[in-house]
């Protein structure tokens, strides 16, 4: 196993990319297909060349989240003060290398939302032609709202129409009778329904950002890629970015100086490296000693993602894996009197113990929250990880909705088809306090966005402007999930992936 | 996680002290467990097999007998490792016995249990859907052993 990392010097470069995770990599490998332009990609963390095949092989998911070095966690702390984690990709690819290979397109509405902040370059109509530049769907080919031959393949294996799995028949008609559709292609603008959920794999292959985008383009003279490089703080001079601060694995410190620099940290990075570089709130930059080269309020808050909780069942019977979600996702609502759906809803493989029947847990996941979280730094070391405070069901509407979500997937197993799999509720019990449960139970769906926002200049908490120029800094981009205002009612990697595309337009067009 | 609850048992509280301060004698009520050792006078040793999906798994726990004061305060502290993360789990357990009667005994438990490490990513879900119908299965083991039929 290699790495790209080489004893070159990395000086003047047209491009320096910082975070080779999900939108990192469409970035340098768009960027690079200018051969006149020198881009250099730095990841933080590894680079295996081949990709080992606990990260390539989609078979080893759980092994590859439970158990390989590629994935990075957060402690964070719930109100009560029990701690569940956050995670990262620590591999380049980032997220898109360690997660569950969803590409859910954001729905219509979240466009709209990021269009209050962002004006109409972020409406669905805008950019539904980028959406469909970045696939390659061959169940719907190019029509109008699909596409075919952009660089990330997506397929689903599981056709709703031919599947005759008993518990997803079950599930479907349950589903039905609840008022869900069979809905064959969760990337419509308005999704809803029973689910076939598309995936990036392609002949057995994850299909992460590093190698959809980034390695048809390693060979590129004009594209350096460097691995196990931390970022200590962006350079400024006289208001424009004009290189790094790097430090290799070995302590040793370096600069490298850059004409435009692009932060594709992500959530949790991204404005942990904007404020080690002076750029944040004033209270965290006074907090650390760090001198303020740009105050923006906005660097590090607005943070949002998306709450799960699990409610179990006794089980009839043993759901193995081949019958369940993430194949198949119900897309809800909370409140049947909503616009729009709020929810995921997955039927989750069994738990299964010696002297217990099977346990059949069921994830409700709230696709939208009102309350809005913050990022911190824990010191201004960039090998300590940032204070994460996630905000997650906060607010009372959202944990409204939590429950909501719960009181109909309690109704929904008890579907007469559904109740040949599913017995009696068993966590939390019947009669428990279902606030509690929710409060002290909830954990992260992995979809954090928000630290980097973007917005008008005059907006105090925007951070980025709509075409995603650090506001206050020439030269200086951030281009990862962190832009986004709001957290969509999808899982995040395509829009990282998006945004990642919009990043590298807007460095050339600069 | 947290845990807090009472069992009632209709046996005298000399014979529910005598079976829950023996971690071999409880373990045979307790769902899972297998392969308890005593190591010596406060010391036990044993695992607990689970699966999640594709997942499986064994926890291999350590059981520290830290307070023994009958009939009201009964510590225990149990550290393992899992199988398959490596992570660790520590739980603090607190139980104590009060009666109404020479025939009438209520169990009250208190337990904080904290994962450490790559666990935490599934461990909560699983420690909480399956702690409702292990103390259930706990509680119906103990009635059948301690309680005399009408």
């Amino acid at each position: 196993m290699t790495s790209t990392r080489n004893d070159r010097p990395d000086t003047d470069v047209d491009v320096v990319v910082v975070g080779g995770g999900t939108a990192g990599c469409v970035v340098a490998a768009r960027l690079s297909e200018d051969p006149s332009r020198r881009v250099l990609l730095l990841e933080e963390g590894p680079d295996p060349q081949p990709i080992p095949p606990i990260v390539s092989d989609p078979k080893r998911q759980s092994e590859l989240i439970l158990e390989s070095p590629y994935v990075r966690m957060y402690d964070v702390e719930r109100s009560d003060g029990s701690s569940f984690p956050l995670l990262s990709g620590r591999i380049m690819g980032g997220g898109s290398s360690v997660n569950n290979l969803a590409v859910v397109r954001p729905m219509r509405v979240d466009f709209d939302a990021w269009a209050t902040y962002g004006g109409d370059a972020w409406s669905y109509d805008a950019l539904l032609p980028l959406l469909r530049a970045i696939e390659d769907d061959p169940d719907f080919g190019d029509d109008p709202i699909h596409g075919s031959g952009g660089p990330l393949h997506l397929e689903r294996s599981y056709r709703l129409d031919e599947t005759v799995d008993p518990p997803v028949r079950a599930l479907i008609a349950a589903a039905g009778d609840a008022g869900l559709p069979p809905c064959h292609d969760l990337n419509v603008p308005d999704p809803i329904g029973v689910c076939a959920s598309p995936y990036n794999i392609v002949d057995g292959r994850r299909q992460s950002t590093a190698v959809a985008y980034l390695e048809p383009a390693r060979g590129r003279p004009n594209l350096r890629i460097r691995a196990d490089t931390t970022v200590v703080r962006v350079l400024l001079e006289a208001g424009r970015a004009c290189g790094l601060e790097v430090r290799d694995p070995d302590g040793r410190t370096a600069t490298i100086g850059a004409r435009q620099v692009v932060v594709a940290g992500g959530v949790f990075h991204s404005p942990q490296l904007l404020i080690r570089s002076g750029i944040g709130p004033s209270d965290e930059l006074t907090a650390h000693g760090i001198a303020p080269r740009v105050v923006r309020e906005g660097v590090g808050r607005g943070y949002q993602d998306h709450a799960v909780v699990y409610v179990t069942f006794q089980g009839t019977t043993e759901l193995r894996e081949d019958y369940v979600i993430p194949k198949v996702r119900l897309i809800a609502k909370s409140d049947p009197d909503r616009a729009t759906p709020d929810l995921h809803v997955f039927m989750q493989p069994s738990i299964r113990m010696e002297g217990l029947p099977p346990l059949l847990p069921v994830s409700v996941r709230l696709l939208e929250h009102r309350a809005t979280g913050r990022v911190r730094l824990a010191s201004a070391d960039p090998d300590e990880l940032p204070i994460v405070e996630p905000a997650l069901l906060q607010h009372p509407g959202d944990v409204e909705a939590m429950a909501g979500g719960i009181a109909f997937v309690r109704e929904l197993v008890g579907h007469p088809a559904l109740a040949e799999f599913y017995g009696d509720l068993v966590n939390p019990e019947p009669d428990a306090d279902m606030l509690e449960h929710i409060l002290s139970s909830y954990i992260s769906y992995y979809h954090g966005v928000g630290t980097c926002r973007i917005g008008a200049a005059d907006d105090p908490l925007a951070v980025v402007d709509a075409g995603l120029r650090v506001h206050g800094v020439d030269g200086l981009w951030v281009a990862d999930a962190s832009v986004l205002p709001t957290v969509p009612h999808a899982n995040t990697n395509l829009a990282a992936i998006m945004v990642g595309e919009l990043g590298a337009r807007a460095v050339a067009a600069a | 996680m947290r845990l807090e609850g009472t069992i009632d048992i209709a046996a005298p509280p000399e014979a529910v002290w005598a079976v829950i301060i023996d971690p071999r004698d409880l373990a045979a009520c307790v769902p899972g467990v297998s392969d308890v050792r005593q190591l010596d006078e406060r010391t036990f040793e044993g695992s607990v097999r689970a699966s999640v999906g594709p997942i499986d798994g064994d926890f291999a726990f350590r059981s520290v007998l830290a307070t023994l004061s009958y009939p009201d305060e009964l510590v225990v502290d149990v550290e393992g490792t899992d199988s398959v993360t490596k992570s660790r789990v520590v739980a603090h357990i607190e139980a104590g016995l009060s009666s109404t009667s020479d025939e009438s005994t209520t169990l009250a438990y208190r337990a904080t249990v904290t994962t450490k490490g790559r666990l935490a990513i599934i461990g909560d879900m699983v420690l909480r859907a399956t702690a409702g119908m292990m103390i259930g299965q706990v509680t119906k083991c103990l009635r059948s052993r301690l309680e005399t039929p009408a």
